[in-house]
């Protein structure tokens, strides 16, 4: 599903459907590839404004963007949202991700369903995420 | 060697495990996460969320009797129910529920101690299935806010000399850090703590473990240290109430201080208010 997709499915969704989408993602979010592994365990490409530990890896192949993430079992409402972005944006091309609504959270109808004080970190993960890509246009 | 003075608020998982079937006993987790309980609880355990249960959506405060009293029968709690309390964090949010439930003046609380991760530890099971319990009728009779301090009531207390207690980090005691380190969305806009304050961080009354410290270790911290007498008449405080409301329950039932108000509008309230008196060391 592409992300227009994704949050025509949450704003149809009651709190109780909500949740269990989230958990459906955060059971699905794929293992971080093995070659991250390194960079993760000393810390780089973590999401420093989550409380949650929050790793993104991202880069570009044949003008796709490939995205990788790595999220505890732990924290499930981060960890389903991370794998929501990694569903909706893993192989788009970098200007479908630019192009992404900037109030993602908003549109998804997380605030209102999970509280505002949660939201906070998840916004740094989607921004993030946007940052990375452009970073990565940068160096290629 | 002291014991609490209410022990009998503390059960253990193994108490848990062997009563949690038990006619009279709700199992209560909450947690940081909404979504933790979904990934695996307590068997016979239900949910109640700090944010999307305890607290109102629209104004800065916990919802109101009816809508506890509709929570409490939805979750099959009648008056006479006694409810276990566990989570994660070290039973934060626990304290947190357990302190909302007695605001609301239901008698029978206690806590697991240790919390979700010892039970976890100890291997022992968790499953996805929700139970289901009949509903019950439930009537708040009255709001107990003696266990609760407002803005007015702290400022009050700082000219009397009795004694506050600030939970929070060193770093945050201090002002150095506007924000408890990798929470910055509970930020304020100055930093330091309330004039008077003991910096006793919350999590100097917890175990490695997460179960709470011995009667004798906590004398120790908090009367010996600190000076806390018998009788006097406490306010805690961190930055949303939720650190504090630990502090409120090891002062209250560990320790047996009769008189302690856990201020939830804490650091995020104080430390964003006009003209409010702040100290840096």
């Amino acid at each position: 599903m592409n992300i227009e997709e994704i949050i025509e499915e949450f704003q149809e969704a009651d709190f109780q459907e909500t949740l269990a989408m989230l958990l459906d993602y955060s059971e699905g979010l794929p293992k971080l590839p093995e070659e991250f592994e390194e960079a993760r365990d000393t810390g780089y490409n973590r999401v420093a404004e989550c409380e949650t530990p929050v790793f993104i890896f991202v880069r570009l192949e044949d003008g796709k963007v490939r995205l990788f993430a790595d999220v505890p079992e732990e924290s499930p409402t981060v960890r389903g949202f991370v794998a929501l972005l990694v569903d909706a944006f893993d192989g788009s091309t970098p200007d479908e991700i630019e192009n992404a609504p900037g109030n993602l959270i908003n549109s998804l109808g997380l605030d209102q369903k999970l509280g505002t004080r949660r939201m906070f970190g998840l916004s740094a993960v989607y921004s993030r995420i946007k940052s990375e890509v452009k970073k990565a246009q940068r160096i290629q | 060697m002291a014991d609490y003075i209410h022990p009998d608020v503390l059960v253990s998982t193994d108490w848990v495990a062997e009563h949690q079937n038990d006619p009279g006993v709700r199992i209560v987790e909450s947690d940081e996460d909404v979504l933790l309980y979904d990934v695996g609880h307590i068997e016979s355990a239900v949910k109640v969320d700090w944010q999307t249960d305890l607290q109102d959506q629209l104004v800065r405060d916990y919802i109101d009797k009816e809508k506890f009293e509709n929570l409490m029968s939805e979750k099959g709690i009648s008056n006479d129910t006694t409810v276990v309390f566990y989570g994660d964090r070290n039973n934060w949010w626990a304290c947190y529920a357990f302190w909302v439930f007695k605001l609301f003046g239901h008698e029978n609380c206690l806590m697991m101690n240790g919390g979700r991760q010892k039970w976890i530890d100890e291997d022992r099971p968790l499953v996805k299935d929700v139970p289901e319990y009949p509903v019950t009728s439930y009537t708040v009779s009255e709001v107990n806010e003696s266990i609760r301090a407002f803005k007015d009531d702290v400022m009050a207390h700082l000219g009397s000399g009795n004694p506050l207690i600030d939970v929070r980090s060193p770093g945050e005691y201090t002002g150095e850090l506007l924000h408890m380190e990798a929470y910055p969305q509970e930020g304020a806009l100055r930093g330091g703590h309330i004039p008077g304050a003991a910096n006793v961080p919350w999590a100097t009354a917890a175990n490695e473990d997460g179960t709470f410290k011995s009667a004798d270790e906590l004398v120790s911290i908090y009367k010996d240290d600190k000076g806390l007498k018998d009788g006097d008449d406490v306010i805690a405080y961190c930055r949303i109430g939720e650190r504090s409301s630990h502090t409120w329950f090891v002062l209250t039932y560990l320790l047996g201080f009769e008189n302690v108000r856990n201020y939830d509008g804490s650091w995020t309230e104080w430390g964003n208010m006009v003209r409010a008196p702040i100290e840096k060391p």
